[in-house]
């Protein structure tokens, strides 16, 4: 074995990068950050300064036990992947503890309009633990069913502290507070846009996938036109779209009537089937086109109708790579969306614009974590669905 | 019964099949060859409409195949070929299944349809329903390619180069079955294949084509013996003739009665005669071979032939193990019958290997 000869002593260089990228960077930036009230920037609490010694123990510990996980000595390299994985969910639940607890002792001896916010230090921290533990699961190699548990019990640990009054002193979580009814409100409107611009831009994609591979000059023309949508900056969309619509109202009142306007939900709908035309038309072509020649021919030979090729066969092939695409054109939508704020449609992109019109960041975070949150949920779960849409003859 | 009438077929002013008339009885085994775009793979996707016919006529059973609505005539029609054509996403059983479902049969009956098929083609049902084609080695697809062809009872079975995919040696395997399938089902057969051999192996009437045009329409020996044309006799090939006639000819046809050896006295033997064993299964040789006439040998299973056996390969075998003839045993392994160089060179059997042929 070469091993014997040359013993490495690192095993998991991915979990080393991470780890000393975590360390330098809880070196470097502050943890969190005190300030008199909500516009002030506010003063750099450094980790050490933040926690009391048995959190910065503990810490210390959940450190020690990921670089030996890191290092190739001493464990086999499963053990290894288990012990990061497995110290990833007490990093995440000790860094959450830990910037609440500071803020409620921190907050005690100040004055009621203070803020504490969080600093570089805890997101790095919290990246850290996220990216070893997606470290942990690819080299694990568990299967999906088993990633998406994991996921759950993380997804369980964050919701259980923001449920909880633990972080309730942190300025984001008041901001929330002082937000939360126009919260949900946004939220409701992000989700309905998103799902108002997926299910025309299927309804319309799917045929024209289909219509596709039937004629090269469709294809040819259509994807031309597509891939120009694509190209146009989603900013110069939405304005483009704001004087014919306003126009099409005033001429036909009844449209008018029904909400459609240059600004609000009406062209963002629009603009968003628009860029999510092209990957649904592209991953229906390619799926369907994928289905291999002599497999369309038999099945002809067989005595199959057009109809019966397409839904018994091309179909059931071509479903993963068509719900690729839908996985594709959801994130998309997701993270569009925020830029339709801009135009008046609402969204968690509302808080996002109106906390960088006012310097208040944490109503830009706001905004931004929460659409973030919600493309990995949505990419996650697409991912389970095109696994599960794979036939089980070609898994 | 397939008549192709006047059938032609044109591709942008060419003619990519002219003309090309033939009738094929029911239950025969017609194979059209010829070189690479003579047209048979065209003839045959005419047969059930996945091409269309540009002059002539095809019948089947009488019926004009461009009366009938083409879905429907395709279900009547079974067909397979090359690289089997399986639907990945579907057991074995539902693969086998497919035109039954079509037809929309009963599932009980599809049941025993597909389990009957799977045990025609030596697929055990238990282990292959529930299999993917991925999970199948390229001999198993076939058959299974067949079996779906099979499976709603066919009046015709057509083959587009089925076994142009798989290795020599399970082409063969597979063409001995196909040949018990054909004996068995009595199924009319139309098969295209670029390879004389698998024509000879296969073949009740094979359609010779080059360009387009039918060459030559012909039993299979009648074509080797009496070649209508410089084409066919090229074609054929005429270095090997003798060889491929031989593949035509069984082991049944010219056997004769084996000399068994006397208990004693071996070595005073004028002629080569058979050591049997207690159950009456050959176990050795005397006399008979190339290098020593009087040596004893031990008889080895790679050079003992069956009935079914073509010439061709018992000659192969004759030539390799360097014996003058081969013990023919039955199916418990027990000697009947031998077989040597007289046969090789036509010269029939006696009364027995007659009797054994009937």
């Amino acid at each position: 074995m070469p091993r014997e000869h040359t013993p490495r002593v690192i095993g998991n260089r991915v979990l080393l990068t991470l780890w000393l990228a975590a360390a330098i960077g809880v070196a470097l930036l502050p943890f969190a950050t005190l300030s008199p009230n909500r516009l002030v920037s506010g003063q750099p609490v450094m980790l050490w300064q933040a926690l009391p010694g048995w959190q910065l123990g503990a810490l210390g510990l959940i450190a020690a036990g990921l670089l030996l996980a890191a290092l190739a000595r001493g464990l086999a390299s499963r053990t290894a992947c288990w012990l990061g994985l497995a110290l990833t969910l007490p990093l995440l639940g000790l860094t959450l503890f830990a910037l609440g607890d500071y803020a409620q002792r921190a907050l005690a001896e100040a004055s009621p309009a203070a803020r504490v916010s969080q600093g570089g230090a805890f997101w790095l921290l919290l990246l850290a633990a996220a990216l070893i533990a997606v470290d942990a699961l690819q080299r694990l190699r568990l299967a999906l069913l088993a990633r998406a548990l994991f996921a759950l019990l993380a997804l369980g640990l964050i919701g259980a502290c923001l449920a909880s009054d633990l972080l309730a002193p942190l300025s984001l979580m008041r901001e929330f507070a002082n937000q939360r009814d126009i919260f949900v409100a946004q939220g409701l409107r992000h989700l309905a846009l998103v799902g108002g611009a997926l299910l025309p831009a299927l309804a319309l994609g799917l045929p024209l996938g289909l219509v596709a591979t039937r004629s090269r000059r469709w294809r040819d023309g259509l994807f031309s036109v597509l891939n120009v949508f694509q190209t146009l900056p989603s900013i110069a969309v939405f304005g483009l779209l704001i004087a014919p619509l306003a126009a099409l109202a005033h001429a036909v009142p009844w449209l008018g009537e029904l909400g459609v306007s240059g600004i609000g939900v009406a062209p963002a709908i629009i603009a968003l089937v628009l860029y999510s035309l092209l990957p649904v038309v592209r991953n229906t072509y390619a799926g369907l086109a994928g289905v291999p020649a002599t497999t369309l021919e038999a099945a002809r030979g067989m005595g199959m109708t057009s109809r019966q090729i397409l839904w018994r066969v091309g179909l059931p092939l071509a479903l993963p790579v068509i719900l690729s695409g839908l996985r594709i054109v959801t994130v998309q939508a997701i993270g569009l969306t925020v830029v339709a704020a801009l135009i008046g449609a609402g969204g968690f992109g509302a808080f996002i614009f109106q906390g960088l019109g006012q310097y208040a960041i944490d109503l830009v975070l706001l905004g931004a974590i929460p659409t973030i949150v919600l493309a990995v949920i949505a990419d996650f779960l697409l991912q389970l669905l095109v696994a599960a849409s794979r036939p089980p003859g070609t898994r | 019964m397939i008549e192709l009438q006047g059938l032609t077929k044109t591709y942008a002013g060419k003619r990519v099949v002219d003309d090309v008339s033939l009738t094929l009885q029911s239950g025969e085994f017609g194979v059209l060859i010829g070189p690479s775009g003579c047209g048979k793979s065209t003839t045959l996707k005419m047969i059930n409409r996945l091409i269309p016919l540009s002059e002539g006529r095809i019948l089947i059973n009488g019926d004009d195949v461009t009366q009938l609505p083409v879905e429907q005539l395709r279900r009547r029609i079974g067909y397979a070929i090359q690289s089997t054509g399986l639907f990945p996403h579907w057991s074995v059983a539902r693969n086998v299944a497919t035109v039954p479902q079509l037809l929309k049969w009963p599932k009980a009956r599809i049941d025993d349809r597909v389990d009957e098929l799977m045990t025609l083609f030596q697929l055990d049902p238990a282990e292959f329903r529930d299999k993917y084609p991925h999970q199948l080695s390229g001999g198993q697809a076939q058959r299974v390619g067949v079996a779906r062809a099979l499976a709603a009872d066919p009046e015709v079975l057509l083959m587009d180069e089925p076994f142009g995919a798989v290795d020599p040696l399970t082409r063969e395997t597979l063409q001995a079955e196909m040949r018990r399938v054909h004996a068995q089902t009595g199924k009319t057969i139309v098969f295209v294949t670029h390879d004389m051999d698998e024509a000879l192996a296969l073949a009740t009437r094979i359609a010779l084509l080059n360009g387009g045009r039918l060459v030559q329409y012909e039993r299979p020996i009648e074509m080797l013996v009496d070649p209508a044309d410089d084409f066919v006799r090229e074609f054929i090939g005429q270095a090997d003739l003798g060889l491929k006639l031989l593949s035509r000819r069984f082991v049944h046809q010219y056997q004769r009665r084996a000399r068994l050896a006397p208990e004693t006295g071996l070595e005073r033997l004028d002629e080569h005669a058979w050591l049997v064993d207690a159950e009456g299964r050959p176990s050795a040789l005397a006399g008979a071979r190339l290098d020593d006439a009087d040596a004893i040998t031990r008889v080895k299973p790679e050079w003992i032939a069956t009935p079914e056996m073509s010439m061709k390969e018992a000659l192969s075998r004759m030539v390799w193990y360097r014996v003058t003839a081969l013990p023919v045993v039955d199916r418990d392994g027990r000697l009947i019958a031998e077989v040597g160089m007289p046969g090789v060179m036509g010269i029939e059997g006696d009364g027995a290997a007659r009797e054994a042929a009937s």
